[in-house]
Order: structure tokens, then C-alpha cells, then sequence
């Protein structure tokens, strides 16, 4: 079964579409990454989703329940963490957590036990009766993490975790929720526009633009399903006519050149041999050849790009 | 659903008497309006202070002004603080929430209200000796008991529907100082009401048997406030608040 699924599901604001037509579906378990560049509508679906806003067409089904009817349903079996971590600053970190631990009908001896079991692998648990106003940002997100896990959630909302957090405070973010989400066995749902904390965290991303569901699969998946394999070669005596000639071989999809290196995407790798032999015999001095495939963060701009361009 | 909405006055209760206001006042104010009220001016009263109806106008009034200067934070504070969203994506219901709310900020006008009553009562005590025990009269403790109550539930219906209107928690406590202006709005017309007029108001309310007013006043404010719960329920609305 299906932690989340949604049918054709559709909200707009006046005459911007914020969600278009989404199908998606996350299974159980899975570190699910929701894609896009701000304003693409990740926020908006979380909150269709929760049930904080409802949709316009369409439907959506979490952890079974329809999100119209049964948003309370959704809401109780959930947690979320939102545009913002919405922490009561002038209440310490344990009282943060013992409010949640109430509102959903947790004992004193659960919700202090369950206190201490959150926040002492993020290193919080001393620090515990402190208010939290002067914390970092970073320790805030992370009691805001622990926050949408004290019920013991079967699904988790993240939205943007690590936005606004300094590269070192997010990755320390990123390590302790692929603990937290190893631990704790949860469903996760996290949109974010940072690829590398996609890459690291998600079994399965999405990417949306526009309200639109441009893709949907593993990192793997979407590596080789919408980018082709990439060869680099620097060096020395690429001339235009050379360029020409690799431009018309059909082996290269697409090329460019700048600062002595010609990079090309081509639609086999195991057949760049060719492609350096063909440069070696017109003459170029060849420095370096390096094969990659292209990152996530590659396969996400040429998505979004296309998508812009009405080509998606 | 009570269980709930005990969870949600347990924590505003909490954030109200340990840190005051969103303004920052604080529990040293608290102890200067229960030295105001509770000691000098019973003291400047003297045994008066039991005996005579004034006091029990001033306490019908103020529980307003008490709540008053914290339920304007109840959602606007949140919203400005960005607790709310997170709030509303937890299992609470709508109602939860909001009577929750509503019945914090109604046990803080009463509890500070009765607790200022009750210091007040030890002052003029020690202040006014060998005149025995002084203590209010049954009918004026039991109409301050009700309208310490009925009058602390106005100030939040009102608070609750303006903080939930209000863009921001000074817009809150702009129109909550505006709504307290109208409520003694007749005071200040009272110069311009014809002489006879007045008098005959007058003679009725003194022919008139107080406990019948009372009665009318509690019926009156009971109404008001059920109109206010309408209004404030028909105004939370999840999609709403979170667009705002």
C-alpha cells in the first residue's frame, strides 16, 4: 500500500496554477524527495496533502485516508515540519516537545522517555531546559525534526529542513535525519530544491515545475532516463572544422566548448573511444578524458529548463 | 475533544503567566497590578471597600482589561510567530484550538481578577481593625464569582474574533483598545442625554430590583458572547488562517 497517492490533484490562486494535474505515488517506507525551484508548488501540495487547504480538483489518499474527508485522520497519523519550524521560543526544548507529546495523548512517562530517546542522538538532550530562543538555527530545525517524530509518526512532512541553514548545520541536518528516518522506519516526504541532500537522503524524487510533475523515479532512474553520459576531453588544436565533424557525429547528441575543453553528451559511453581516436587523428593534443554521468543537480536544470522552454 | 482543549489552555496559561505578553510584560508587572488593586487602593477605601457596589463594578470591569491585554496574542501572536501553521497540521481539531484558546485566556482574567480580590480582602482586613471579619456580601461574591466570569469570557470572544482578523498582534491590540472605547462609548454620552431623560433612567434603575439587572446583564452578556463563539468559529477555517 501506498503511503501517499494523488489523482489528477489541482489547486490554483487566482490565475496562477500552484498544483497542475498531480499523479504521484510514494510507497511505504520510502525517503521520498519532492523536487522543484521555489515557488514550483512543493509547499502547496504538502499542504493539500495534510489537508490544510483543499484542493480545487482531483483527490489525494495519505496513509489511506482521503485528504477531504479525512483530513483529521491524515493529521493524527502524520507529522509535519513546515515552511517554518514554528517552535514556541520562549518555552525550553523539552517543553516544546511535552506540548506535542499532550496534543497527542502521550503519558508523562512516555513523552519524557520518548524526550530523552530524540534528542540525545542530535546532542540536544542536555541542553533540553533551555529556552530556545537563542539557539542556533540549526538546533532549532533539529528540535523541530524531533518535534514531528515525538508521536511516532507513520508519515513525515519535511519542507525545505535545511533552507536557510549554513552548509556545515546542513549536513549535520542531513546525518541525523537519515538516522532519525534508519531508526525511527518511517515514511519520509521531504521537498527540497538542494539535489545533493536529495541524492543523499531519497530512495525515489519527484520533480515538479509550474504546479507539473516533469519526472518521477529513483536518483539512479533519473540519471540515466534524462541524461545522456557525458565525456570531457581538455587539451590543445580544436579547430572549428573539428568541431563540425564531431557536431555530425551521430555518436554526440549535444556538445560545447569553452576554455579548452569540448564537453560532450553521448548516446553510448562505451563507445567514447571512438570519439578520442577521431580527435587524436585531427590532430588535437590531448590532456585529459573524463567520463561521468551526469549528476542529479544536471538532470534537475535541464528538466526545469525544458519544462521553461514548453518543451517537458 | 476536552482532553484537547485543556492541552491547548495548559500551554497558553503556561506562555501567559511565566512570560506575560507579546509586549514582554511580565510577572513583575503582574505583582504592580495586584499591589494597585489588591492593596493600595482597597487601602485608600478603607472597610468601604466590601460594603459599597463601586468595587463590584471595578471588579465586573476588570477581568476585560486583564484578558485584554493577552488574548490579542492568541492568534495573530502565532501567526506572527509562525507557530500557527504547525499548530493546525497536528491532530487538534478546529475546536479544540480555538476554545482552548478561548477558555485560557478566560482563566487568566478570572484568576488574576479573584486573586487580586482576595489579596485586596487580607489588606483591608489588616488595614481596618476590631470591625470583626470584613468580607463581601454573599450577593456581591456571587455576582462578582458570574461576572468576573461572564465579563473575562467577553474580553476573549472579542479578542479571540479580532486576533484572528488582525494582520498582526498590534493591529489586534489596536482594535481590541477601539473595541474597549465603544463599550464606554454611553459613559461619555451620558453629558449629552436630555436631564429628564436621565432622571427617569435614573428612578427605574433605583425602583428597580438590582438581582432583576443582574439577571439581564448576565442574560445580556451570555448572548453577545454566544453571538462572538458563532462568528469566531465561522472565522477558523485551516485554509484560511494559512493563507492569510
Amino acid at each position: 500500500m501506498n503511503a501517499i497517492q494523488t489523482y489528477q490533484l489541482s489547486r490554483s490562486f487566482g490565475n496562477l496554477k500552484a498544483v497542475d494535474r498531480l499523479t504521484l505515488e510514494v510507497p511505504r517506507g520510502t525517503v521520498f524527495g519532492f523536487l522543484g525551484p521555489n515557488g514550483s508548488g512543493k509547499t502547496t501540495t504538502i499542504r493539500l496533502l495534510l489537508g490544510l487547504l483543499d484542493a480545487d480538483a482531483g483527490r489525494a489518499e495519505v496513509l489511506g485516508y482521503d485528504t477531504r474527508e479525512q483530513a483529521d485522520q491524515v493529521r493524527s497519523r502524520s507529522g509535519a515540519l513546515l515552511e517554518h519550524h514554528g517552535l514556541y521560543e520562549r518555552l525550553s526544548a523539552a517543553e516544546n516537545l511535552d506540548y506535542y507529546g499532550r496534543i497527542w495523548h502521550m503519558s508523562k512517562t512516555e513523552r519524557e522517555s520518548r524526550i530523552r530517546e530524540l534528542l540525545e542522538p542530535l546532542g540536544l538532550y542536555e541542553r533540553r531546559d533551555e529556552p530556545i530562543g537563542r539557539w542556533s538555527r540549526g538546533m532549532k530545525q533539529k528540535l523541530a525534526v524531533a518535534r514531528t517524530l515525538i508521536h511516532h509518526p507513520e508519515l513525515v512532512f519535511l519542507d525545505e529542513p535545511t533552507a536557510g541553514l549554513d552548509p556545515v548545520a546542513s549536513a549535520a541536518l542531513r546525518e541525523d535525519l537519515a538516522m532519525l528516518a534508519e531508526q525511527e522506519g518511517v515514511t519520509i516526504f521531504l521537498t527540497t530544491h538542494n539535489l545533493a541532500e536529495a541524492e543523499k537522503l531519497c530512495n525515489q524524487v519527484a520533480v515538479i515545475n509550474h504546479g507539473q510533475l516533469l519526472v518521477l523515479g529513483s536518483p539512479a532512474d533519473l540519471r540515466s532516463r534524462t541524461s545522456a553520459p557525458r565525456l570531457y576531453v581538455s587539451g590543445q588544436g580544436f579547430t572549428s572544422q573539428m568541431i563540425e565533424s564531431l557536431r555530425a557525429n551521430t555518436l554526440v547528441s549535444s556538445m560545447r566548448q569553452s576554455n579548452g575543453q569540448v564537453v560532450m553528451d553521448l548516446t553510448d559511453l562505451s563507445r567514447s573511444h571512438e570519439i578520442v581516436t577521431q580527435l587524436i587523428g585531427a590532430g588535437v593534443q590531448i590532456d585529459e578524458v573524463r567520463k561521468e554521468k551526469a549528476d542529479l543537480e544536471d538532470v534537475f536544470l535541464r528538466l526545469v529548463e525544458e519544462e521553461d522552454r514548453g518543451e517537458g | 475533544m476536552i482532553a484537547d482543549i485543556l492541552t491547548v489552555t495548559w500551554k497558553e496559561l503556561r506562555e501567559m503567566l511565566m512570560f506575560g505578553d507579546s509586549r514582554g510584560r511580565s510577572k513583575l508587572s503582574l505583582v504592580v497590578l495586584l499591589l494597585i488593586f489588591g492593596v493600595v487602593i482597597p487601602l485608600q477605601n478603607g472597610r468601604e471597600w466590601v460594603a459599597s457596589p463601586i468595587s463590584a463594578m471595578v471588579w465586573a470591569w476588570m477581568p476585560y482589561m486583564w484578558v485584554y491585554s493577552v488574548v490579542a496574542d492568541s492568534f495573530a501572536g502565532e501567526r506572527e510567530r509562525h507557530t500557527l501553521e504547525a499548530l493546525l497540521a497536528t491532530r487538534l481539531s478546529d475546536r479544540a484550538i480555538l476554545f482552548g484558546k478561548l477558555l485560557a485566556a478566560l482563566a487568566y482574567g478570572f484568576t488574576l481578577t479573584w486573586a487580586i480580590l482576595l489579596v485586596s480582602l487580607v489588606t483591608v482586613n489588616v488595614a481596618v481593625r476590631g470591625a470583626g471579619l470584613l468580607l463581601f456580601s454573599p450577593l456581591m461574591t456571587a455576582g462578582a464569582l458570574v461576572f468576573s466570569i461572564l465579563i473575562s469570557g467577553l474580553s476573549a470572544s472579542i479578542g479571540v474574533v479580532v486576533s484572528l482578523r488582525a494582520g498582526s498582534v498590534r493591529q489586534a491590540q489596536q482594535w481590541m483598545s477601539f473595541g474597549m472605547l465603544i463599550l464606554f462609548l454611553p459613559l461619555m454620552l451620558i453629558q449629552f442625554i436630555p436631564k429628564a431623560l436621565l432622571e427617569s433612567v435614573g428612578n427605574a434603575l433605583t425602583n428597580a430590583d438590582p438581582q432583576q439587572i443582574a439577571v439581564w446583564a448576565a442574560v445580556a452578556l451570555l448572548v453577545i458572547q454566544s453571538v462572538l463563539l458563532t462568528v469566531a468559529m465561522r472565522l477558523f477555517q485551516r485554509s484560511k488562517l494559512i493563507l492569510d
